[in-house]
């Protein structure tokens, strides 16, 4: 009986991991170049997810479309955000950095948090289109046409990532400064500028990863926590170093969580993941895919 | 002569609070102070090991939880006496840091901190799922619920944890603790073992949070179980330390007054924006004095003291790693 | 062209110089030489903007440097080739030849330099698609000065390009330096092989304990017993 369960289980997963492997990219990505660990990032997820459910709710704008204006948005609160308080840890040693940026980002997402919850009500909101309801079934297993779409969005994203860092001078520049940034700074890398559209990126990223959120499930303005967990439990089983590896590690928490979901309650699927994050950390903090850097 | 007069304002300050339930004062003032020495346990004991030791410790509220949950169990459902309630919770919170504490230190920095959050969230979900319902005292009871006592048991812990703070600050082993935030591998060196002063901050953090947590649970009259495992009050644990001033031990209890007043203050009129605010003090706080109010109100001393002239710092040039090590240890040769 | 005055400069509360002073003529090949530790590489990070002096000045001809960011300054035209030549192991040896004409001008430029480049090291030519990482060690020596070229210095800042390079590299090394002098790129080069860098260079100066303790020609710093003694003898 469980078996017959499977198919769908597992296409639940990977549906919903593509979007805690995108925001985990996001994350990845800003403290790959920055070691700034912003524990708002599932704060800007929200906001993101907000954006578009208000220009869906006000404007009727669609979802999808409206991506590149939840884009805009948190390009702008990202910029406010470094320019007002990430900026000033950018001297500073990296452990101090590391930790500091942890403290400011928890009260930073207690703003954001808050915020949203006097604006917006405690409210779950989604975005319902005409075509929510629509999906395909192949061999009994259901796949829903926003959450494929998301998919696909995703890997786009990911795409683009790459190829913007594989191919773009500022790509590069990101690259060389993730590697060594006194010698980036040699070249006349301004490592500020870097640091700057790291964050940016990394909030953009979010964002979509929010909106998407919103389309294909629920958002609230407490879920921040919950997302920004979800994308440190990725990132430290994808390993830094590579997004694919972050990416696909967002993929197998969401296996995790959903096959679990089979055994146990799903009320507890949380749990799994968080104790599978704890048992990484400890055995293996290099992640599944990233090297050994001890 | 200072040490006298300090002694004697501590202990008006004392008998202030022991007298104050027995004067007219109403109700909501005496919950407030009972507020007060809520945090001043739970930030007091989140800086034993987060302000003296240095590990950044964000599960802080699986202590409080436990120390809640099994007090509550024993009392309200065992029938027990609330004393022994409370101290088999505080057994519970220690028991849970000896579970922990090996493998949690293991890890190092940003992922102990990260890890013990995990750990927390864990508890949080795993409790809010096993006990759903809410603790309430019966009905029957209530008419006997009675405010002195908690207000009493509230200060004694409180006071019990200011003390642990201040004997374990001057003492050997807290200064064994604060070397190890200076640079655990230095801290080796010199033979103060790192693991060691870092388990026991652990375990007696912990367990001043449980005996936290038990007053909590003789206080509340009805919550939801998990309510006290909540990510809430680590936070709150966290940010009202920083206020202070971790790493001191008036820190926290400086920030645990401020916390409360403000809040009161700003529930008159901004109802509801206090975390917004907190929040941003607390941000405000880490970017630009992170010793809190006490390191403000040592350098409002000095200047009122000194005249306002500050003493022109070393050379700046930032600390460098690296290539330097190399030249450094050879210039020295 | 470059010159530094009285430059006093800290790691933390430790002083690392005190009061330098040089100066380095357009065209001229500098040498800058003492013993380890003596404070060479950290006088180049002070030019390059790595490292803020407490007081003193930089300046590129009226340029003052003394306040500008390391980006700032290789766009003004100073290029460091970074002791150990710090490549992006992770980047192909084009990328980081790319990254070294990050600058707006020298990457409008960057097809023709980089013809260049490679008539002058035809062995990054041939690799060019490769992981930097997997270049020999004096292949990836080549591949830092290569780089620092990329960016049309005006002066050229070379820290001890010979480090554990087998001796005919280094022979190798030294003539390259050379050449890149004669098409009229400033050099200044820090060097602990005293012998060879007095005879590529022009004038040189003597740092010990992060002070200047002598500077000349060859000829006249041979005048001096003790740098006689300490390092040719």
């Amino acid at each position: 009986m469980l078996l017959q369960l499977l198919p769908q289980s597992i296409v639940f997963g990977i549906l919903v991991g593509a979007l805690y492997g995108l925001a985990a990219v996001g994350l990845s990505l800003v403290f790959g170049v920055t070691k700034f660990l912003n524990v708002a990032h599932g704060e800007l997820l929200m906001l993101g997810g907000y954006a578009t459910f208000w220009l869906f709710q006000l404007l009727k704008f669609d979802p999808f479309l409206s991506l590149p204006l939840s884009i805009l948005f948190l390009l702008v609160i990202g910029v406010v955000l470094y320019q007002l308080v990430f900026v000033r840890m950018v001297k500073l040693p990296e452990e101090a950095k590391v930790k500091n940026t942890m403290l400011v980002g928890f009260g930073l997402s207690l703003i954001l948090q808050n915020i949203a919850l006097r604006l917006w009500t405690a409210d779950d909101r989604g975005v319902t289109t005409a075509y929510s309801r629509i999906a395909y079934t192949v061999l009994d297993t259901r796949f829903p046409l926003i959450r494929v779409v998301s998919l696909v969005i995703s890997l786009v994203a990911l795409l683009a990532l790459h190829q913007f860092l594989k191919r773009t001078y500022a790509g590069k520049a990101i690259r060389a400064t993730v590697e060594d940034w006194e010698a980036a700074s040699l070249m006349g890398i301004d490592v500020h500028r870097i640091y700057l559209l790291s964050f940016l990126i990394g909030a953009a990223l979010a964002g979509v990863a929010g909106s998407l959120v919103s389309v294909g499930y629920s958002i609230a303005p407490g879920m921040g926590l919950e997302w920004t967990l979800k994308s440190l439990i990725v990132m430290v089983l994808g390993g830094l170093g590579s997004f694919v590896g972050t990416f696909v590690g967002g993929i197998v928490l969401g296996l995790t969580e959903s096959l679990a979901g089979l055994a146990i309650s799903g009320s507890y699927r949380e749990v799994v993941g968080l104790a599978l994050f704890i048992l990484v950390l400890i055995f293996r903090p290099q992640g599944l895919f990233g090297a050994k850097e001890r | 002569m200072k040490k006298i007069v300090l002694a004697a304002a501590l202990v008006l300050l004392l008998g202030g609070l022991i007298a104050l339930p027995l004067t007219q004062v109403q109700d909501n003032i005496t919950n407030l102070v009972i507020l007060v020495f809520l945090y001043v346990m739970l930030s007091s004991s989140w800086n034993i090991l987060g302000g003296f030791t240095g590990q950044t410790n964000l599960g802080h509220a699986a202590f409080f939880g436990l120390g809640a949950l099994a007090t509550r169990l024993l009392w309200l459902e065992g029938k027990w006496p609330i004393i022994p309630s409370i101290m088999v919770g505080v057994g519970a919170a220690v028991a849970l840091a000896l579970l922990i504490g090996l493998p949690a230190f293991r890890l190092r920095g940003v992922y102990f901190a990260i890890g013990t959050l995990a750990m927390g969230q864990i508890l949080n979900v795993t409790v809010g799922n096993v006990l759903p319902e809410i603790s309430a005292i019966p009905p029957k009871d209530l008419a006997t619920y009675a405010l002195l006592p908690r207000y009493y048991v509230f200060l004694a812990l409180a006071v019990v944890t200011v003390v642990a703070a201040y004997v374990l600050a001057n003492s050997r082993l807290g200064l064994g603790m604060m070397a190890v935030r200076e640079g655990e591998d230095a801290a080796e060196s010199l033979g103060v073992s790192a693991l060691q002063h870092k388990l026991l901050a652990l375990i007696i953090s912990a367990s001043l949070a449980g005996l936290a947590g038990g007053a909590f649970a003789f206080y509340h009259v009805g919550y939801y179980p998990s309510f006290p495992f909540g990510p809430t009050w680590t936070f709150d644990s966290v940010m009202v330390a920083y206020l202070g001033g971790t790493g001191t031990v008036i820190g926290p209890v400086i920030g645990s007054i401020f916390y409360v007043v403000v809040k009161e203050l700003l529930a008159l009129r901004l109802a509801d924006y206090h975390l917004i605010i907190f929040g941003a003090l607390f941000v405000l706080v880490v970017l630009f004095m992170p010793g809190g109010l006490v390191e403000a109100w040592s350098k409002i001393r000095k200047v009122l003291t000194h005249g306002g002239a500050p003493t022109p710092p070393p050379q700046p040039a930032k600390r460098e790693a690296g290539p330097l090590a190399k030249e450094r240890s050879e210039l020295s040769e | 062209m470059l010159t530094l005055e009285n430059i006093n400069a800290y790691y933390g509360d430790l002083q690392a110089l005190w009061g330098i002073s040089l100066q380095v003529q357009e065209g001229e090949l500098v040498a800058l030489v003492g013993p380890n530790g003596a404070g060479k590489t950290t006088t180049l990070r002070v030019i390059t903007g790595l490292l803020k002096p407490a007081s003193g000045t930089i300046h590129l001809h009226a340029e003052s440097l003394t306040k500008d960011p390391p980006h700032k300054i290789v766009e003004l035209g100073v290029s460091q080739v970074p002791e150990g030549g710090r490549i992006f192991t992770k980047m192909t040896v084009l990328e980081n030849l790319e990254l070294g004409a990050y600058g707006a001008q020298a990457r409008r430029e960057r097809q023709q330099t980089l013809k260049e480049v490679f008539t002058f090291f035809p062995r990054l030519e041939e690799r060019q698609k490769q992981v930097a990482g997997t270049l020999s060690g004096g292949e990836r020596q080549m591949l830092a000065i290569a780089r620092a070229l990329m960016s049309k210095p005006k002066l050229l800042l070379l820290d001890e390009p010979s480090f554990g390079l087998a001796p005919i590299l280094v022979q190798f090394m030294f003539e390259m330096i050379r050449q890149i002098n004669q098409r009229g790129i400033t050099i200044l080069l820090v060097e602990q092989n005293v012998r060879a860098a007095l005879e590529l260079a022009d004038r040189a100066y003597v740092i010990e304990n992060g002070r200047i303790v002598g500077q000349g020609t060859h000829q006249e710093l041979l005048a001096f017993d003790s740098i006689r003694s300490a390092y040719l003898g």
